[in-house]
């Protein structure tokens, strides 16, 4: 019988008893997206480098915490959204920041989607800086919902606010962005 | 979902993010082996009993006994009794960075996930900050008479949200808003420091405060910070409506 790769849950629980190697796995499975949140939330490759790691450093440590049965991605999600909020407070660098990915895209040293022709550039580039303009709040939850892809549920979480709030910011945050781009 | 919904999935998957390096022996060299978790929370707590029990005897704090067993925790403000501040500066370089996006008043309500407690005079200015707080200004930003947080207790498991330091010199008195339990704290300025969930400070977040008085109020942790007596602080607080 074929060996099943231990689950999230499986490697997180023996990561909390202290197995280095368990978390290991974690790491490897985890840091693409890490980085990517960090990276939306930053708009720096460096800041997002240090967030990612610093948050599974600080993930291994808070781990003793970790409640059982709970989620492991939206719990270490939260960890690296703190970590890029320390980043981009300290750097004071409030606004325009979110999406910089997008106008870096021909940029060296990026690896460009196959996804990439979905949207044609002129419609991308009117939603980019339309996005640009929303305010941090309002950026942050279109970037867990709809570039993270992630649920209202692991959204609030990562954002740590209620399920209500990230419905109600989400509209909010639509709302608007219907209001700044052509239909 | 709409069809700005799938648009802006399309632009998500079209990002063009930066090759990264493997982060895992960065991350391996980095935590040191941990033992497994029931032992060293045990160890943690019995070390802040230890360190607050040392520190009672100091501190003028009435109902000491019962002080302890409560932690100094209300809502999700946690006052910690410490024997040396850390390095706080008396002049942070803008309050108003800290307190987060200037809102109008009526944004503030809008935006809110749970209806504000206001006074019968409205703030000078609004700010929505981390972790959801709501902060009224009363008086210039770089100076204020009187600020007012509101902080909503979250679902997700987290301990605090906001820690006091408290070391000699601060008094710390248990007083009663509208019947429930509050404290206000005194003196000496006390630093704040805004934590995560994980109890790991915020670390541009730390400043000095004055007299505040800190309660709960059906699911929000309230803050009430400026030059009062006891007595004003209690009664602003229970005019807030």
């Amino acid at each position: 019988m074929e060996d099943r790769p231990p689950t999230d849950a499986v490697l997180a629980e023996r990561a909390r008893a202290g197995d280095e190697h368990a978390f290991a796995e974690l790491v490897r499975a985890y840091q693409g997206m890490a980085f990517r949140a960090a990276y939306l939330l930053t708009g720096s490759a460096a800041d997002a480098e240090e967030a990612a790691q610093v948050a599974f450093v600080k993930a291994w440590s808070a781990l003793p915490r970790f409640r059982r049965g709970a989620e492991f991605r939206p719990w270490l999600l939260r960890i690296v959204a703190n970590e890029a909020h320390n980043r981009r407070r300290s750097a004071q660098r409030r606004d325009g920041l979110t999406l910089r990915a997008v106008a870096d895209h021909a940029s060296g040293g990026v690896v460009p989607s196959p996804e990439a022709t979905v949207v044609d550039d002129e419609r991308r580039q009117e939603l980019r800086a339309a996005v640009n303009r929303l305010d941090e709040r309002d950026r942050d939850v279109l970037a867990c919902r709809y570039f993270l892809e992630l649920s209202e549920q692991e959204t609030a979480e990562v954002l740590g606010v209620r399920r209500g709030t990230v419905k109600s910011r989400t509209a909010r945050a639509l709302e608007r962005l219907r209001g700044e781009v052509a239909p | 979902m709409s069809e700005l919904e799938h648009e802006l999935v399309a632009l998500g998957r079209a990002l063009a993010v930066p090759v990264q390096p493997d982060l895992t022996p960065r991350v391996l060299a980095a935590i040191g082996t941990r033992p497994a978790a029931p032992g060293r929370r045990r160890l943690v707590l019995a070390l802040a009993v230890l360190a607050l029990a040392a520190l009672l005897a100091t501190l003028a704090i009435p109902d000491a006994s019962s002080a302890l067993l409560r932690f100094l925790q209300i809502g999700g403000a946690r006052i910690e009794l410490v024997d040396e501040l850390p390095a706080v500066s008396s002049s942070p370089p803008e309050l108003e960075l800290t307190l987060g996006q200037r809102v109008s008043l009526d944004e503030a309500r809008q935006r809110t996930a749970f209806e504000l407690l206001e006074l019968d005079q409205a703030p000078d200015s609004v700010y929505l900050g981390e972790r959801d707080t709501v902060w009224f200004v009363y008086g210039l930003p770089d100076a204020p008479r009187l600020l007012v947080a509101q902080t909503p207790e979250l679902e997700i498991d987290e301990p605090f949200i906001l820690k006091k330091l408290a070391a000699a010199g601060t008094r710390v008195e248990r007083v009663s808003v509208r019947g429930k339990p509050a404290y206000f704290l005194s003196g000496e300025p006390h630093a704040v420091v805004l934590v995560d969930e994980y109890g790991v400070a915020i670390t541009d977040s730390a400043r000095l405060a004055r007299d505040v008085l800190v309660w709960d109020e059906d699911g929000r942790t309230v803050r009430l910070e400026g030059d009062l007596t006891m007595a004003a602080a209690v009664e602003i607080a229970e005019a807030l409506r």
